[in-house]
């Protein structure tokens, strides 16, 4: 090659680097996009919450992104593996992100309130399909999310009466005990439990408090054992949930195990064993995806994840809406943080159902509360038996 | 507190201790018998028994092919599957011991740096072990299949007694006998004992340091990871940080017989087994650790050198 014909490929390249350019920015104008970020435990030993949640967030985007719209959504994760002290240090990139404009999540109620001050300073509004304990939308308490959180489930207050009503029911003379997990979660769902219990006059004959991550549950059991319980309610999360449950059952006590929505997952039924697992009973202020449905949202859930059917997976429902409130606000045209604020805070949108009606009170709850729903482990399957 | 529960359900609580604390008194070998020779805390030992479980874990499900579904083994299949599971949790944690006491330690203590230098390198080997499994297992934990059935083989008075706790028990009882009277009795175990005493004296008296040394780590490792397959029986679960609050609690148990002292960590370990479970019964599970590391403060405000660390100093690794 001589230097004449490098000078002309030299010309012809920049030309086509200058066109190239322009013709890139002309498609990104034609197609505008904004970004939605989804906030749970991705890996960890709670990832299997948050990849289920993940499911529904996709499909939600993927049926928008379908529907040819002005401006495309792209969905981006942030991990914060459910804790608190992961969630601390995760929070502050993503709030700094610009082009996010909106947040699913955050998936726990720990992590969420490790992720507040970020999110605040930076007016990132949120929409958690899942994190449910009652002080993050609580005026008076410091760990509130106000104005900014908002949630389209049920909180504790709802769901820690209702894991006791599903764990006594069709037990004759109840004796509960109640076990937390010294989470913001877990302690707030007991809370809401022993209240409920001591309303009701159920018996409670005992109570403890074990930390996360314990492999010796041995003094718990002979505890709940000495007590005579023959219902053990416990407020945590699975991996945990499915320890205990293990232990009990080899120390050969025989009762109902019962959980709140921490609990309730298929990676619950692995780590306790199938004949630990079988007949525990959960609480979730969710409904199934598969149950709620229309054929157009199966096909589109398929299409987005490339799995035949939700059943199995939690919180994909509830999921799937909180990313819908985002998507009804984009599509009336709120691409900035602060419109989405404002729409979020006022608008009223349809869950996936395409019945219920959707509006956040000023504290950002759902007016009118949501319902629980009750699951129990039948051969080996988590099965739903509607509202409890 | 609850006293009533001691009284109905002692007999559970203390089995239930003694397996838990003798898991605690092979894990704590691990810590002692390093300290003894080099005067260093290993840190990495609590990987080192995160490493032991896995092993258990994978020989079980990969190797033999088990899983959730598979029934309890029974008869000879059961012996040599645990007795295989166990031969590949003492290796591999006996391997990885000697390699981090190469790569940790060895060339540091050749170079002459400070004992600074080495814990340091002893908590990244611990991290590069720790996030390297995470990582393989992207964080999630892995249930080990039941290959022992929980029965209930006798009772004392209305309580039964089951087969995984006594197992435990009774092993590491043998196990840890066996290195006591290796130490005592055997050459490399006099060698061992004259490291400890004066690395000085033992080299002009011709002690092989680094094969010394390597020994050490490989018998405590190897221990480390005969608790790591015992771990397994009893809580059929395992995760990558799963050697965090137990490797603490070895390293407490340690320090509360007196480190560097092995029959010291026998009792520590025991000590702390029965404490941790008393406590948890009597005051609440959200109170085990408090009680427990208030003793040990107690303990080594009166006996800095720990409970027995002085009264068995002949003892010393």
């Amino acid at each position: 090659m001589n230097k004449n014909s490098q000078r002309v490929l030299g010309v012809v390249a920049a030309a086509a680097l200058v066109l190239g350019s322009v013709a890139l920015t002309t498609a990104q104008a034609a197609t505008k996009s904004v970004t939605l970020v989804y906030q749970g435990p991705l890996t960890g030993t709670d990832a299997q919450t948050g990849q289920d949640e993940l499911l529904g967030a996709k499909t939600a985007v993927q049926m928008y992104n379908d529907s040819n719209p002005a401006v495309k959504v792209t969905l981006i994760t942030a991990d914060d593996q459910g804790e608190g002290a992961v969630a601390g240090t995760v929070a502050p990139g993503v709030a700094a992100n610009k082009n996010v404009i909106g947040l699913i999540g955050p998936a726990y109620s720990g992590a969420s309130i490790a992720s507040f001050p970020s999110y605040k300073a930076t007016r990132l509004t949120m929409v958690s399909p899942s994190a449910t304990r009652v002080t993050l939308t609580d005026a008076k308490s410091p760990d509130n999310g106000f104005p900014f959180f908002h949630r389209v489930v049920g909180n504790d207050a709802l769901q820690g009466p209702a894991v006791v009503r599903w764990s006594i029911d069709g037990v004759s003379s109840p004796k509960v005990y109640v076990i937390d997990d010294q989470t913001p979660y877990g302690t707030g769902l007991a809370q809401a439990a022993t209240a409920y219990i001591k309303k009701m006059k159920v018996n409670e004959v005992g109570s403890d408090s074990v930390v996360q991550k314990t492999s010796d549950y041995t003094a718990t059991v002979a505890k709940i054992k000495n007590s005579k319980a023959n219902v053990v309610i416990y407020t945590g999360y699975y991996p945990d949930g499915g320890a205990l449950a293990k232990a009990l059952n080899d120390s050969g006590w025989a009762g109902v195990f019962a959980g709140g929505d921490g609990v309730l997952n298929d990676a619950f039924i692995g780590v306790a064993g199938k004949a630990a697992a079988e007949g525990a009973k959960f609480t979730a202020p969710a409904v199934p995806f598969e149950t709620a449905a229309t054929d157009a949202q199966q096909v589109a859930f398929t299409k987005a994840t490339g799995l035949k059917t939700a059943a199995g997976h939690v919180y994909v429902t509830e999921t799937f809406n909180a990313t819908n409130v985002f998507l009804s606000c984009i599509k009336l045209g709120k691409l900035t943080r602060a419109g989405i604020q404002q729409c979020v805070a006022t608008g009223t949108f349809l869950a996936l159902d395409g019945k219920t009606v959707l509006k956040f009170t000023r504290q950002g709850e759902v007016v009118g509360g949501a319902p629980v729903g009750g699951f129990q482990v039948v051969k080996g399957i988590i099965k739903y038996f509607g509202a409890v | 507190m609850n006293f009533s529960v001691v009284v109905s359900q002692f007999w559970p609580l203390l089995i239930n201790g003694l397996a838990l604390g003798f898991i605690y008194v092979l894990i704590s070998l691990g810590y002692t018998m390093v300290y003894g020779v080099l005067r260093l805390i290993n840190f990495a030992n609590s990987e080192i028994f995160m490493v032991g479980t896995f092993a258990t874990v994978i020989v079980s499900r990969n190797f033999f092919g088990f899983n959730q579904n598979t029934d309890p083994l029974h008869g000879f299949k059961l012996v040599y599957t645990l007795g295989a599971c166990l031969l590949a949790s003492m290796l591999v944690s006996g391997v990885t011991a000697v390699l981090v006491e190469i790569v940790a330690y060895r060339r540091l203590r050749a170079k002459g740096t400070n004992r600074l230098a080495s814990l340091i390198s002893a908590i990244g080997v611990s991290i590069i072990l720790q996030e390297g499994v995470r990582i393989l297992t992207h964080s999630v934990p892995m249930s080990n299949p039941r290959l022992l059935r929980k029965a209930y083989i006798f009772n004392i008075g209305s309580v039964g007694l089951r087969v995984d706790t006594l197992l435990v028990i009774f092993f590491a009882a043998i196990l840890f006998f066996l290195v006591d009277r290796f130490v005592s009795k055997t050459l490399l175990g006099k060698a061992i004992r004259a490291v400890s005493m004066s690395e000085e004296t033992s080299k002009l008296m011709g002690v092989n340091l680094n094969r010394v040394i390597s020994a050490t780590f490989l018998i405590g490792g190897m221990m480390t990871g005969a608790a790591a397959f015992l771990y397994e029986t009893v809580y059929e679960n395992t995760k990558y940080n799963v050697g965090f609050s137990i490797g603490l609690a070895a390293f407490t148990a340690a320090v509360l017989g007196g480190i560097g002292n092995l029959r010291g960590a026998f009792l520590g370990g025991l000590s702390l087994g029965l404490l941790e479970e008393f406590a948890a019964a009597i005051l609440g599970t959200q109170w085990k650790s408090v009680t427990v590391f208030l003793v040990l403060v107690l303990v080594l405000l009166f006996k800095p050198n720990g409970l027995f660390g002085e009264a068995v100093q002949q003892t010393r690794v």
